[in-house]
């Protein structure tokens, strides 16, 4: 390097040569220089290999050893660190396992349920409201209440839509030696993430409940909810089956203690 | 800003193998030290952990990614974090490295060397008072182990560590194991580097174990090496304040009685070099 560089000028030059082997070593260094910029490297790719081992465990029992390793080595290159917590270096695994296991779609809805489940476990600590709770809260609410009331979710919990059984799959992998389940849908469903007791959770659920769920997180009001759920142009009789099936969903978030407040 | 008080007690790293021994029984140190980014998170079972060990044991909060050698300065969303946990946690002080982890762009996880130059020096100084006046507490900084000198130093790293802890007031956590990586790695006197140091500013001291090779590396992940404790008997036999001792495994964990043996044998070696 010449001496006109700036410590900003170095510290670019030398994190380069960290993150990509062929980037060529400075002017003026020797073998011992290489040497040791190779225990950098390493030093690199290996705690950041490990963080991926220990975030998506399942996802590296489901897919092997050998696989993981490759599309692990894949996401570092192509996906390099740029925050303080080493925890995020498995930000953005999933897609980086749709793009490597095309024809196993399963394998990036796995990455994400174990991404969603990392987040659950550190997530802000939040008492959910219980059925009695919600009872005294909503004990006056006429028809434009129920219309208007809006849901708060834990910060914890989080939902998408899934087109393969991630219950069979994550069952199955509870064991040393597993059988891999047929757990292809032939309709997409819902998995909701959550932590419950310090624990992070998930449970299955039908599309329509993925779609609610981002709705009411995104500030959808219940009356709207109900509205989306039966469909454009809908009859009467589609409005009531809609609402009924709104209001299922919204008792199956309070009885899992999904939910932090309500407001209307 | 307060000045940091010579404490002189024998400790270990918190580590998730051993959160049911620390939860369940009377472990006997005297102090905890946890890397401070496994806790800068917003709730959980970690949290939760670390403030019941916090009530029976003093804690001291360690980090790896402040990056106080980044020449574009420190990252404030991580010292809001850290703020929020050194107040959360009254920790008995809060200590990084002497390294820099980031660019604007990207983060190593990995303690990357500085250059010793002037320059470097006064980037790390202006970090270092911006860390210190942000958490309102004066900071230790460790000593690094290292794989490779830059031609373009201009001073020996104790020479640097002496001019930083006089430019700032921050005070040093020696790494022994450090001092013997980087002297073994560079050629250099291991007893030059202690004697170079402004000893009266040392407030810790942790000793590890390493990897022999061509290079050494500094792997945490086996026990103390007989050349270390002999280095960390000269230190202890040198320094004149009481200062706190640390055993740190960070790989192939052993059981905690392992580490509490390692860490009798630091003890004794400690009244052996105070006596003599």
């Amino acid at each position: 390097m010449n001496a006109s560089q700036t410590l900003a000028d170095r510290q670019a030059a030398f994190m380069a040569q960290v993150l990509n082997d062929e980037a060529p070593l400075p002017a003026g260094w020797g073998d011992r220089h290489a040497q040791g910029m190779n225990v950098y490297r390493g030093n690199y790719r290996s705690s950041v290999i490990e963080a991926l081992k220990s975030t998506y465990e399942k996802t590296e029992q489901w897919v092997g050893e050998a696989a993981f390793q490759r599309a692990a080595a894949h996401h570092v290159i192509t996906n390099p660190p740029s925050t303080w917590t080493l925890d995020d270096a498995g930000s953005g695994f999933d897609a980086t396992c749709a793009e490597l296991f095309r024809n196993d779609p399963e394998v990036a809805e796995l990455a994400w349920l174990e991404w969603a489940m990392l987040q659950a476990f550190t997530a802000e600590n939040v008492r959910p409201l219980d059925a009695e709770g919600f009872a005294k809260q909503s004990a006056g609410f006429g028809e434009e209440e129920w219309a208007k009331l809006r849901v708060t979710f834990l910060p914890c919990a989080t939902a998408r839509q899934v087109n393969h059984d991630l219950r069979s799959i994550w069952n199955a992998l509870g064991e040393d030696e597993f059988e891999r389940p047929q757990a292809r849908h032939d309709t997409p469903h819902s998995v909701l993430v959550w932590c419950e007791s310090e624990r992070s959770t998930f449970m299955m659920g039908t599309a329509e409940e993925a779609r609610a769920f981002k709705s009411a997180q995104a500030g959808t009001s219940y009356g709207e909810i109900c509205m989306l759920l039966a469909g454009e142009d809908s009859s009467e009789e589609q409005m009531h089956d809609a609402a009924i099936r709104a209001g299922a969903l919204l008792g199956r978030w309070l009885n899992e203690g999904l939910i932090a407040l309500i407001e209307a | 800003m307060t000045a940091i008080e010579p404490f002189g007690g024998f400790g270990l790293g918190l580590r998730r193998t051993h959160y049911a021994d620390f939860l369940d029984g009377d472990v006997p140190v005297d102090f905890v030290e946890v890397i401070s980014e496994n806790y800068m998170i917003d709730g959980g079972r970690p949290l939760r952990i670390l403030e019941q060990v916090r009530e029976r044991h003093p804690v001291i909060i360690h980090g790896v990614s402040m990056s106080i050698g980044s020449a574009g300065g420190l990252d404030e969303k991580y010292l809001a974090k850290l703020k929020q946990l050194e107040q959360r946690i009254d920790p008995l002080w809060v200590s990084d490295h002497l390294c820099w982890t980031r660019t604007s762009a990207h983060n190593s996880h990995d303690l990357l060397p500085l250059p010793l130059t002037e320059e470097a020096l006064q980037v790390v100084c202006d970090n270092i008072d911006r860390a210190q006046s942000y958490l309102g507490r004066p900071m230790l900084f460790e000593n690094p182990s290292s794989y490779l000198t830059f031609p373009e130093d201009e001073m020996a790293e104790w020479e640097f560590l002496s001019e930083m802890t006089r430019r700032t007031g921050c005070y040093l956590l020696l790494d022994v194991n450090n001092i013997y990586v980087s002297a073994q790695n560079h050629g250099f006197s291991a007893d030059d580097y202690l004697t170079g140091l402004p000893l009266d500013r040392v407030r810790q001291i942790h000793l590890a174990g390493h990897t022999p090779g061509e290079i050494i590396i500094d792997t945490h992940d086996r026990e103390v090496c007989d050349d270390v404790w002999t280095l960390y008997g000269k230190a202890m036999a040198t320094i004149e304040q009481p200062v706190a001792t640390m055993i740190e495994r960070d790989d192939k964990i052993p059981p905690l009685p392992e580490l509490l043996s390692e860490l009798d044998h630091a003890l004794s070696l400690a009244c052996e070099s105070i006596s003599a």
